[in-house]
Protein backbone atom coordinates (compact mmCIF):
# COMPACT_ATOMS: atom_id res chain seq x y z
CA UNK A 1 0.00 0.00 0.00
CA UNK A 2 0.99 3.70 -1.07
CA UNK A 3 2.41 5.51 1.98
CA UNK A 4 2.96 9.71 1.72
CA UNK A 5 6.46 10.28 3.02
CA UNK A 6 6.75 11.66 6.06
CA UNK A 7 6.51 15.73 6.63
CA UNK A 8 9.98 17.42 4.90
CA UNK A 9 10.57 19.91 7.98
CA UNK A 10 12.73 22.17 6.01
CA UNK A 11 10.44 22.55 3.18
CA UNK A 12 8.91 25.96 2.97
CA UNK A 13 5.70 26.69 5.68
CA UNK A 14 2.69 26.92 2.99
CA UNK A 15 0.11 27.73 5.61
CA UNK A 16 0.28 28.42 9.33
CA UNK A 17 -2.43 28.62 11.66
CA UNK A 18 -1.54 29.91 14.99
CA UNK A 19 -3.64 30.06 18.20
CA UNK A 20 -6.98 30.16 16.29
CA UNK A 21 -9.51 30.59 18.48
CA UNK A 22 -13.69 30.86 16.69
CA UNK A 23 -16.29 31.17 18.17
CA UNK A 24 -20.45 31.63 16.83
CA UNK A 25 -22.04 33.32 19.34
CA UNK A 26 -21.73 31.56 23.02
CA UNK A 27 -20.32 28.44 21.29
CA UNK A 28 -16.09 28.39 20.94
CA UNK A 29 -15.63 26.29 18.38
CA UNK A 30 -12.06 26.32 17.81
CA UNK A 31 -9.91 27.11 21.17
CA UNK A 32 -6.89 27.92 20.16
CA UNK A 33 -5.14 25.71 17.30
CA UNK A 34 -1.95 25.97 16.03
CA UNK A 35 -1.19 24.02 12.41
CA UNK A 36 1.95 23.82 10.00
CA UNK A 37 1.58 23.07 6.72
CA UNK A 38 4.42 22.46 4.89
CA UNK A 39 4.90 22.38 0.90
CA UNK A 40 4.31 18.96 0.21
CA UNK A 41 2.47 18.07 3.12
CA UNK A 42 -1.08 16.33 3.17
CA UNK A 43 -2.70 16.91 6.53
CA UNK A 44 -5.68 15.22 7.41
CA UNK A 45 -8.42 16.48 9.66
CA UNK A 46 -10.37 14.58 11.16
CA UNK A 47 -12.53 13.87 14.72
CA UNK A 48 -16.34 13.64 15.39
CA UNK A 49 -18.54 16.27 14.40
CA UNK A 50 -18.56 19.15 16.03
CA UNK A 51 -14.67 18.86 16.57
CA UNK A 52 -13.80 22.29 14.67
CA UNK A 53 -12.38 20.78 11.54
CA UNK A 54 -14.16 21.93 9.16
CA UNK A 55 -14.18 25.55 11.06
CA UNK A 56 -10.82 25.62 10.84
CA UNK A 57 -10.38 24.84 6.96
CA UNK A 58 -12.76 27.40 6.84
CA UNK A 59 -10.58 29.87 8.94
CA UNK A 60 -7.24 29.14 6.91
CA UNK A 61 -8.89 31.47 3.63
CA UNK A 62 -10.69 33.42 5.23
CA UNK A 63 -14.63 31.98 4.38
CA UNK A 64 -14.60 32.38 8.68
CA UNK A 65 -12.60 34.67 10.10
CA UNK A 66 -11.08 33.95 13.50
CA UNK A 67 -11.61 35.97 16.60
CA UNK A 68 -8.09 35.31 17.37
CA UNK A 69 -4.63 33.94 16.05
CA UNK A 70 -2.94 34.30 13.05
CA UNK A 71 -3.08 33.11 9.59
CA UNK A 72 -0.06 32.77 7.11
CA UNK A 73 -0.17 32.10 3.87
CA UNK A 74 2.80 31.19 1.81
CA UNK A 75 4.91 33.76 4.43
CA UNK A 76 1.87 36.48 4.27
CA UNK A 77 -0.05 37.02 7.37
CA UNK A 78 -3.74 37.72 6.85
CA UNK A 79 -4.15 41.01 7.83
CA UNK A 80 -6.98 40.92 10.71
CA UNK A 81 -8.45 44.05 12.70
CA UNK A 82 -11.24 44.71 15.15
CA UNK A 83 -14.89 46.24 13.42
CA UNK A 84 -16.95 48.49 15.44
CA UNK A 85 -19.19 45.66 16.44
CA UNK A 86 -16.38 43.98 18.36
CA UNK A 87 -16.20 40.57 15.77
CA UNK A 88 -12.20 40.22 13.41
CA UNK A 89 -12.93 41.55 9.91
CA UNK A 90 -10.08 41.29 7.39
CA UNK A 91 -7.96 44.57 7.42
CA UNK A 92 -7.94 44.49 3.31
CA UNK A 93 -10.37 42.12 1.49
CA UNK A 94 -8.15 42.69 -1.58
CA UNK A 95 -5.26 40.67 0.52
CA UNK A 96 -7.87 37.74 0.90
CA UNK A 97 -9.14 37.82 -2.58
CA UNK A 98 -5.83 37.67 -3.68
CA UNK A 99 -4.78 35.03 -1.09
CA UNK A 100 -7.43 32.72 -1.71
CA UNK A 101 -6.35 32.64 -5.55
CA UNK A 102 -3.97 30.51 -4.31
CA UNK A 103 -5.89 27.84 -1.97
CA UNK A 104 -7.90 25.77 -3.77
CA UNK A 105 -11.15 24.93 -1.97
CA UNK A 106 -13.59 21.69 -2.55
CA UNK A 107 -16.36 22.19 -0.31
CA UNK A 108 -18.83 18.84 0.60
CA UNK A 109 -21.89 20.24 -1.52
CA UNK A 110 -19.89 20.52 -4.79
CA UNK A 111 -21.03 23.99 -4.78
CA UNK A 112 -20.13 24.29 -8.78
CA UNK A 113 -22.25 27.30 -10.57
CA UNK A 114 -25.22 25.86 -11.38
CA UNK A 115 -25.97 28.73 -14.54
CA UNK A 116 -23.18 27.51 -15.77
CA UNK A 117 -21.55 24.63 -18.22
CA UNK A 118 -18.84 22.52 -16.20
CA UNK A 119 -16.47 23.71 -19.07
CA UNK A 120 -17.85 27.37 -17.78
CA UNK A 121 -17.36 26.29 -14.11
CA UNK A 122 -13.54 25.45 -14.40
CA UNK A 123 -12.70 28.40 -16.36
CA UNK A 124 -14.56 31.21 -14.55
CA UNK A 125 -11.66 32.23 -12.12
CA UNK A 126 -9.01 31.93 -14.00
CA UNK A 127 -10.42 34.27 -16.81
CA UNK A 128 -12.42 36.59 -14.48
CA UNK A 129 -10.23 36.76 -11.84
CA UNK A 130 -6.57 35.85 -13.10
CA UNK A 131 -7.14 37.08 -16.36
CA UNK A 132 -6.03 34.58 -18.02
CA UNK A 133 -7.00 34.86 -22.04
CA UNK A 134 -10.07 32.76 -22.76
CA UNK A 135 -8.38 30.34 -25.12
CA UNK A 136 -5.54 29.41 -22.81
CA UNK A 137 -8.20 28.98 -19.69
CA UNK A 138 -10.09 26.31 -22.20
CA UNK A 139 -7.65 24.47 -23.23
CA UNK A 140 -6.01 24.11 -19.58
CA UNK A 141 -9.31 23.70 -18.44
CA UNK A 142 -9.94 20.62 -20.92
CA UNK A 143 -6.54 18.96 -19.80
CA UNK A 144 -7.85 19.16 -16.06
CA UNK A 145 -11.03 17.64 -16.44
CA UNK A 146 -9.46 14.86 -18.41
CA UNK A 147 -7.47 14.40 -15.83
CA UNK A 148 -10.47 13.90 -13.25
CA UNK A 149 -11.59 11.87 -15.51
CA UNK A 150 -14.86 14.04 -17.02
CA UNK A 151 -14.06 15.60 -20.39
CA UNK A 152 -16.95 14.20 -21.76
CA UNK A 153 -19.25 16.27 -19.53
CA UNK A 154 -17.59 19.74 -20.32
CA UNK A 155 -20.55 20.86 -21.77
CA UNK A 156 -22.65 19.65 -19.63
CA UNK A 157 -24.50 21.47 -16.82
CA UNK A 158 -24.22 20.35 -13.21
CA UNK A 159 -27.40 19.13 -12.54
CA UNK A 160 -26.66 16.31 -15.39
CA UNK A 161 -23.52 14.79 -13.47
CA UNK A 162 -23.86 12.52 -11.16
CA UNK A 163 -22.38 13.47 -6.99
CA UNK A 164 -19.17 11.97 -7.98
CA UNK A 165 -19.03 13.91 -11.31
CA UNK A 166 -19.81 16.96 -9.66
CA UNK A 167 -17.08 16.82 -6.65
CA UNK A 168 -14.50 15.65 -9.60
CA UNK A 169 -15.36 18.99 -11.53
CA UNK A 170 -15.48 21.11 -8.66
CA UNK A 171 -11.95 19.53 -8.00
CA UNK A 172 -10.91 20.98 -11.46
CA UNK A 173 -12.26 23.97 -10.52
CA UNK A 174 -10.08 24.45 -7.94
CA UNK A 175 -6.71 23.44 -9.97
CA UNK A 176 -7.64 25.51 -12.78
CA UNK A 177 -5.98 28.47 -10.11
CA UNK A 178 -3.46 26.64 -10.09
CA UNK A 179 -3.33 26.93 -5.99
CA UNK A 180 -0.48 26.39 -3.84
CA UNK A 181 -2.22 24.66 -1.54
CA UNK A 182 -5.75 22.67 -2.20
CA UNK A 183 -8.42 22.47 1.01
CA UNK A 184 -10.96 19.91 0.83
CA UNK A 185 -13.86 20.23 3.60
CA UNK A 186 -15.30 16.41 3.70
CA UNK A 187 -15.03 16.14 -0.23
CA UNK A 188 -16.66 12.29 0.01
CA UNK A 189 -19.60 13.01 2.72
CA UNK A 190 -22.25 14.00 0.54
CA UNK A 191 -21.50 11.37 -2.06
CA UNK A 192 -23.23 7.70 -2.31
CA UNK A 193 -21.04 5.20 -1.01
CA UNK A 194 -20.48 3.81 -4.42
CA UNK A 195 -19.22 7.03 -6.14
CA UNK A 196 -16.90 7.53 -2.98
CA UNK A 197 -14.41 5.65 -4.68
CA UNK A 198 -14.27 7.33 -7.80
CA UNK A 199 -13.48 10.78 -6.12
CA UNK A 200 -11.31 9.65 -3.48
CA UNK A 201 -9.15 8.47 -6.64
CA UNK A 202 -8.53 11.75 -7.57
CA UNK A 203 -7.45 13.15 -4.43
CA UNK A 204 -4.96 10.17 -4.18
CA UNK A 205 -3.50 10.92 -7.24
CA UNK A 206 -2.89 14.74 -6.75
CA UNK A 207 -1.32 13.95 -2.67
CA UNK A 208 1.06 11.19 -5.15
CA UNK A 209 2.15 14.49 -7.31
CA UNK A 210 3.14 16.21 -4.05
CA UNK A 211 0.73 18.94 -4.04
CA UNK A 212 0.19 19.97 -0.75
CA UNK A 213 -3.24 19.52 0.73
CA UNK A 214 -5.35 20.05 3.91
CA UNK A 215 -8.15 17.71 4.34
CA UNK A 216 -11.06 17.01 6.30
CA UNK A 217 -12.19 14.16 6.00
CA UNK A 218 -14.38 11.20 7.72
CA UNK A 219 -12.48 8.58 5.77
CA UNK A 220 -9.99 6.68 7.63
CA UNK A 221 -8.36 4.19 5.63
CA UNK A 222 -7.85 6.87 3.06
CA UNK A 223 -6.40 8.99 5.45
CA UNK A 224 -4.25 6.63 6.34
CA UNK A 225 -2.56 6.31 2.91
CA UNK A 226 -2.40 9.44 1.94
CA UNK A 227 -1.47 11.69 4.72
CA UNK A 228 1.66 12.69 6.07
CA UNK A 229 0.16 13.84 9.03
CA UNK A 230 -2.83 13.05 10.72
CA UNK A 231 -4.75 15.78 13.31
CA UNK A 232 -7.23 14.55 15.46
CA UNK A 233 -9.43 17.74 17.00
CA UNK A 234 -12.01 17.12 19.86
CA UNK A 235 -14.08 20.12 21.30
CA UNK A 236 -11.85 22.83 19.43
CA UNK A 237 -8.32 21.85 20.69
CA UNK A 238 -6.11 19.45 19.00
CA UNK A 239 -5.76 16.00 20.79
CA UNK A 240 -3.82 14.15 18.91
CA UNK A 241 -1.46 14.60 15.97
CA UNK A 242 1.32 12.56 14.05
CA UNK A 243 1.92 10.25 11.06
CA UNK A 244 -0.80 8.31 10.27
CA UNK A 245 0.60 4.92 11.36
CA UNK A 246 0.97 6.06 14.82
CA UNK A 247 -2.27 8.04 15.28
CA UNK A 248 -4.49 5.70 13.56
CA UNK A 249 -3.08 2.93 14.41
CA UNK A 250 -1.57 3.45 17.91
CA UNK A 251 -2.96 6.48 19.64
CA UNK A 252 -1.74 7.69 22.43
CA UNK A 253 -5.32 9.56 23.69
CA UNK A 254 -8.21 7.49 24.74
CA UNK A 255 -10.63 10.04 22.81
CA UNK A 256 -9.10 8.68 19.24
CA UNK A 257 -9.25 5.17 20.23
CA UNK A 258 -12.77 5.87 20.91
CA UNK A 259 -13.43 7.84 18.04
CA UNK A 260 -11.63 5.07 15.98
CA UNK A 261 -13.21 2.29 16.96
CA UNK A 262 -16.57 3.96 15.85
CA UNK A 263 -15.41 4.94 12.85
CA UNK A 264 -12.70 2.30 11.65
CA UNK A 265 -14.65 -0.56 11.81
CA UNK A 266 -14.09 -2.45 8.33
CA UNK A 267 -11.51 -0.12 7.04
CA UNK A 268 -7.74 0.21 7.31
CA UNK B 1 -75.27 43.53 -28.27
CA UNK B 2 -74.31 45.67 -31.50
CA UNK B 3 -71.91 43.76 -32.92
CA UNK B 4 -71.58 46.18 -35.81
CA UNK B 5 -70.34 49.13 -33.25
CA UNK B 6 -68.02 46.36 -31.44
CA UNK B 7 -66.43 45.87 -35.13
CA UNK B 8 -65.91 49.22 -35.74
CA UNK B 9 -64.32 50.31 -32.82
CA UNK B 10 -61.62 48.14 -32.93
CA UNK B 11 -59.81 50.00 -35.28
CA UNK B 12 -60.50 53.24 -33.06
CA UNK B 13 -59.31 51.45 -30.09
CA UNK B 14 -56.04 49.53 -31.42
CA UNK B 15 -55.19 53.11 -31.96
CA UNK B 16 -54.71 53.80 -28.49
CA UNK B 17 -52.01 50.49 -28.27
CA UNK B 18 -48.80 52.78 -29.37
CA UNK B 19 -49.33 55.00 -25.92
CA UNK B 20 -50.23 51.80 -23.96
CA UNK B 21 -47.56 50.29 -25.50
CA UNK B 22 -44.75 53.19 -24.26
CA UNK B 23 -46.31 53.68 -20.78
CA UNK B 24 -45.72 49.85 -19.85
CA UNK B 25 -42.15 49.69 -21.92
CA UNK B 26 -40.90 53.10 -20.19
CA UNK B 27 -42.35 52.39 -16.92
CA UNK B 28 -40.85 48.90 -17.14
CA UNK B 29 -37.33 50.51 -18.33
CA UNK B 30 -37.19 53.03 -15.35
CA UNK B 31 -39.00 50.77 -12.59
CA UNK B 32 -36.14 47.76 -13.40
CA UNK B 33 -33.66 50.73 -13.02
CA UNK B 34 -35.16 51.77 -9.63
CA UNK B 35 -35.42 48.28 -8.51
CA UNK B 36 -32.33 47.35 -9.11
CA UNK B 37 -30.75 50.30 -6.97
CA UNK B 38 -33.71 50.28 -4.22
CA UNK B 39 -32.94 46.28 -3.94
CA UNK B 40 -29.21 46.42 -3.54
CA UNK B 41 -29.86 49.29 -1.38
CA UNK B 42 -31.78 47.58 1.00
CA UNK B 43 -29.11 44.55 0.54
CA UNK B 44 -26.11 46.29 0.87
CA UNK B 45 -26.19 49.53 2.05
CA UNK B 46 -26.24 51.19 5.44
CA UNK B 47 -28.98 51.02 8.05
CA UNK B 48 -30.17 54.66 6.31
CA UNK B 49 -31.05 53.51 3.16
CA UNK B 50 -32.71 50.45 4.31
CA UNK B 51 -34.47 51.99 6.43
CA UNK B 52 -35.32 54.56 3.48
CA UNK B 53 -36.21 51.74 0.65
CA UNK B 54 -38.19 50.15 2.59
CA UNK B 55 -40.37 53.14 3.59
CA UNK B 56 -40.44 53.40 -0.11
CA UNK B 57 -41.45 50.05 -0.83
CA UNK B 58 -44.29 50.73 1.74
CA UNK B 59 -45.58 53.46 0.70
CA UNK B 60 -46.14 52.46 -3.17
CA UNK B 61 -46.87 48.62 -2.42
CA UNK B 62 -49.29 50.00 0.24
CA UNK B 63 -51.37 52.90 -1.89
CA UNK B 64 -53.27 52.17 -4.67
CA UNK B 65 -51.95 52.90 -8.11
CA UNK B 66 -54.54 55.54 -9.05
CA UNK B 67 -53.96 57.33 -5.63
CA UNK B 68 -50.41 57.94 -6.82
CA UNK B 69 -51.19 59.02 -10.33
CA UNK B 70 -53.86 61.63 -9.05
CA UNK B 71 -51.22 63.02 -6.42
CA UNK B 72 -48.37 63.24 -8.84
CA UNK B 73 -50.56 64.51 -11.58
CA UNK B 74 -52.51 66.92 -9.49
CA UNK B 75 -50.52 67.48 -6.36
CA UNK B 76 -47.55 68.36 -7.90
CA UNK B 77 -48.60 71.47 -10.20
CA UNK B 78 -49.24 72.21 -6.25
CA UNK B 79 -45.63 73.61 -5.40
CA UNK B 80 -44.25 76.64 -6.36
CA UNK B 81 -40.70 74.51 -6.68
CA UNK B 82 -41.50 71.92 -9.02
CA UNK B 83 -43.33 74.56 -11.01
CA UNK B 84 -40.17 76.77 -11.43
CA UNK B 85 -37.62 73.85 -11.70
CA UNK B 86 -36.77 71.71 -15.39
CA UNK B 87 -39.36 69.17 -14.38
CA UNK B 88 -42.26 70.73 -14.82
CA UNK B 89 -41.87 70.66 -18.50
CA UNK B 90 -42.36 66.57 -17.68
CA UNK B 91 -44.68 67.01 -15.22
CA UNK B 92 -46.99 69.15 -16.78
CA UNK B 93 -47.79 66.54 -19.02
CA UNK B 94 -50.15 63.87 -17.83
CA UNK B 95 -48.02 61.18 -20.36
CA UNK B 96 -45.04 61.81 -18.00
CA UNK B 97 -46.85 61.82 -14.46
CA UNK B 98 -48.19 58.52 -15.44
CA UNK B 99 -44.99 57.18 -16.70
CA UNK B 100 -43.35 58.65 -12.84
CA UNK B 101 -46.16 56.65 -11.15
CA UNK B 102 -46.29 53.70 -12.98
CA UNK B 103 -42.36 53.49 -12.61
CA UNK B 104 -42.18 54.36 -8.69
CA UNK B 105 -45.08 51.79 -8.35
CA UNK B 106 -43.37 49.22 -10.27
CA UNK B 107 -40.33 49.92 -8.95
CA UNK B 108 -41.32 49.25 -5.46
CA UNK B 109 -42.94 45.98 -6.30
CA UNK B 110 -40.14 44.76 -8.69
CA UNK B 111 -37.28 46.04 -6.00
CA UNK B 112 -38.55 43.32 -3.93
CA UNK B 113 -39.01 40.27 -6.08
CA UNK B 114 -35.13 40.95 -7.09
CA UNK B 115 -34.23 41.40 -3.57
CA UNK B 116 -35.83 37.72 -2.92
CA UNK B 117 -34.34 36.64 -5.78
CA UNK B 118 -30.75 37.62 -4.69
CA UNK B 119 -31.39 36.10 -1.28
CA UNK B 120 -32.06 33.00 -3.04
CA UNK B 121 -28.79 32.33 -4.43
CA UNK B 122 -27.20 29.27 -2.66
CA UNK B 123 -24.60 30.26 0.16
CA UNK B 124 -22.46 27.74 -1.14
CA UNK B 125 -22.49 29.18 -5.15
CA UNK B 126 -21.33 32.42 -3.27
CA UNK B 127 -18.70 30.85 -1.03
CA UNK B 128 -17.02 28.75 -3.71
CA UNK B 129 -16.71 32.19 -5.67
CA UNK B 130 -15.16 33.86 -2.59
CA UNK B 131 -13.02 31.02 -2.40
CA UNK B 132 -11.68 31.26 -5.72
CA UNK B 133 -10.76 34.99 -4.66
CA UNK B 134 -13.99 37.03 -6.73
CA UNK B 135 -13.81 40.52 -5.31
CA UNK B 136 -17.49 41.53 -3.95
CA UNK B 137 -18.40 43.17 -7.55
CA UNK B 138 -17.09 40.38 -9.67
CA UNK B 139 -19.08 38.13 -7.59
CA UNK B 140 -22.42 39.83 -7.60
CA UNK B 141 -21.98 40.41 -11.63
CA UNK B 142 -21.11 36.84 -12.45
CA UNK B 143 -22.94 34.71 -10.07
CA UNK B 144 -25.26 36.36 -8.16
CA UNK B 145 -27.05 38.57 -10.55
CA UNK B 146 -26.81 35.57 -13.47
CA UNK B 147 -28.66 33.27 -11.06
CA UNK B 148 -31.13 35.98 -9.41
CA UNK B 149 -32.37 37.57 -12.97
CA UNK B 150 -33.31 33.43 -13.89
CA UNK B 151 -34.88 33.31 -10.43
CA UNK B 152 -37.33 36.25 -10.82
CA UNK B 153 -38.46 35.43 -13.90
CA UNK B 154 -41.02 33.91 -13.18
CA UNK B 155 -42.40 36.55 -10.85
CA UNK B 156 -41.35 39.23 -12.90
CA UNK B 157 -43.37 38.05 -15.36
CA UNK B 158 -46.63 38.78 -13.25
CA UNK B 159 -45.42 41.93 -12.95
CA UNK B 160 -45.04 42.70 -16.53
CA UNK B 161 -49.04 41.57 -16.76
CA UNK B 162 -50.15 43.58 -14.00
CA UNK B 163 -48.16 46.59 -15.68
CA UNK B 164 -50.07 46.19 -18.75
CA UNK B 165 -53.55 46.41 -16.82
CA UNK B 166 -52.23 48.76 -14.29
CA UNK B 167 -51.25 50.99 -17.30
CA UNK B 168 -55.54 51.09 -18.13
CA UNK B 169 -55.82 53.88 -14.81
CA UNK B 170 -53.52 56.68 -17.31
CA UNK B 171 -56.99 57.58 -18.98
CA UNK B 172 -58.21 59.30 -16.08
CA UNK B 173 -55.83 61.87 -16.11
CA UNK B 174 -56.57 62.28 -20.08
CA UNK B 175 -54.54 60.37 -21.28
CA UNK B 176 -55.78 58.15 -24.43
CA UNK B 177 -54.83 54.62 -24.66
CA UNK B 178 -56.58 51.57 -25.01
CA UNK B 179 -59.02 52.59 -22.23
CA UNK B 180 -58.95 56.18 -22.59
CA UNK B 181 -59.87 56.21 -26.11
CA UNK B 182 -62.80 53.13 -25.16
CA UNK B 183 -64.43 55.56 -22.24
CA UNK B 184 -64.30 58.58 -25.36
CA UNK B 185 -65.94 55.80 -27.46
CA UNK B 186 -69.03 54.69 -24.69
CA UNK B 187 -69.42 58.39 -24.20
CA UNK B 188 -70.93 58.97 -27.68
CA UNK B 189 -72.29 55.52 -28.41
CA UNK B 190 -73.01 54.50 -24.34
CA UNK B 191 -72.38 51.22 -25.92
CA UNK B 192 -70.47 50.24 -22.63
CA UNK B 193 -70.67 46.68 -22.65
CA UNK B 194 -69.60 46.22 -26.45
CA UNK B 195 -66.69 48.64 -26.32
CA UNK B 196 -65.06 47.27 -23.17
CA UNK B 197 -65.38 43.71 -24.37
CA UNK B 198 -63.10 45.17 -27.64
CA UNK B 199 -60.74 47.13 -25.05
CA UNK B 200 -60.37 43.78 -22.71
CA UNK B 201 -59.60 41.15 -25.24
CA UNK B 202 -56.87 43.94 -26.90
CA UNK B 203 -55.44 44.07 -23.10
CA UNK B 204 -55.77 40.30 -22.96
CA UNK B 205 -53.99 40.01 -26.68
CA UNK B 206 -51.32 42.42 -25.25
CA UNK B 207 -51.01 39.88 -22.09
CA UNK B 208 -50.57 36.58 -23.76
CA UNK B 209 -48.01 37.90 -26.55
CA UNK B 210 -46.01 39.19 -22.86
CA UNK B 211 -46.47 36.28 -21.10
CA UNK B 212 -45.26 34.68 -24.25
CA UNK B 213 -42.07 36.39 -24.65
CA UNK B 214 -41.22 36.22 -20.90
CA UNK B 215 -41.65 32.13 -20.98
CA UNK B 216 -39.62 32.63 -24.14
CA UNK B 217 -36.84 34.47 -21.93
CA UNK B 218 -36.78 31.89 -19.19
CA UNK B 219 -36.76 29.24 -21.62
CA UNK B 220 -33.89 31.20 -23.23
CA UNK B 221 -31.87 31.92 -20.19
CA UNK B 222 -32.29 28.69 -18.38
CA UNK B 223 -30.70 25.50 -20.84
CA UNK B 224 -29.08 24.05 -17.10
CA UNK B 225 -33.01 23.38 -15.92
CA UNK B 226 -33.84 22.36 -19.36
CA UNK B 227 -31.26 19.85 -19.25
CA UNK B 228 -32.17 17.85 -16.38
CA UNK B 229 -33.62 14.28 -16.59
Amino acid sequence: MHRHPPTNPNAPEAVLVENVHKRFGPLEVLKGVSLTAREGDVITLIGSSGSGKSTLLRCINMLEVPDEGRIVIGGEAIGLKRARGGQTVPADSRQVDRIRTRLGMVFQSFNLWTHMTILENVIEAPVHVLGVPKAEAVDRARKLLDKVGILAKAESYPVQLSGGQQQRAAIARALAMQPKVMLFDEPTSALDPELVGEVLLVIRQLAEEGNTMILVTHEMGFAREVASEVVFLHQGRIEERGPPDRVLVNPESDRVRQFLSRHLSGAG
Amino acid sequence: MNWELMWDSVPTLLRGVPVTLQLVGLALLFGAAVAFAVALLRLYGNRVTERLMAAYVFVFRGTPLLVQIFLIYYGMGQFELVRSSFLWVYLREPFWCAILALTLNTGAYTSEILRGAILSVPQGQIEAARACGMSRTLLFRRIVMPVAIRQMLPAYGNEVILMVKASSLASTITLLEITGIARKIIAQSFAVFEVFIVAGSIYLLLNFLASRLIRYAEWRMTPYLRARG
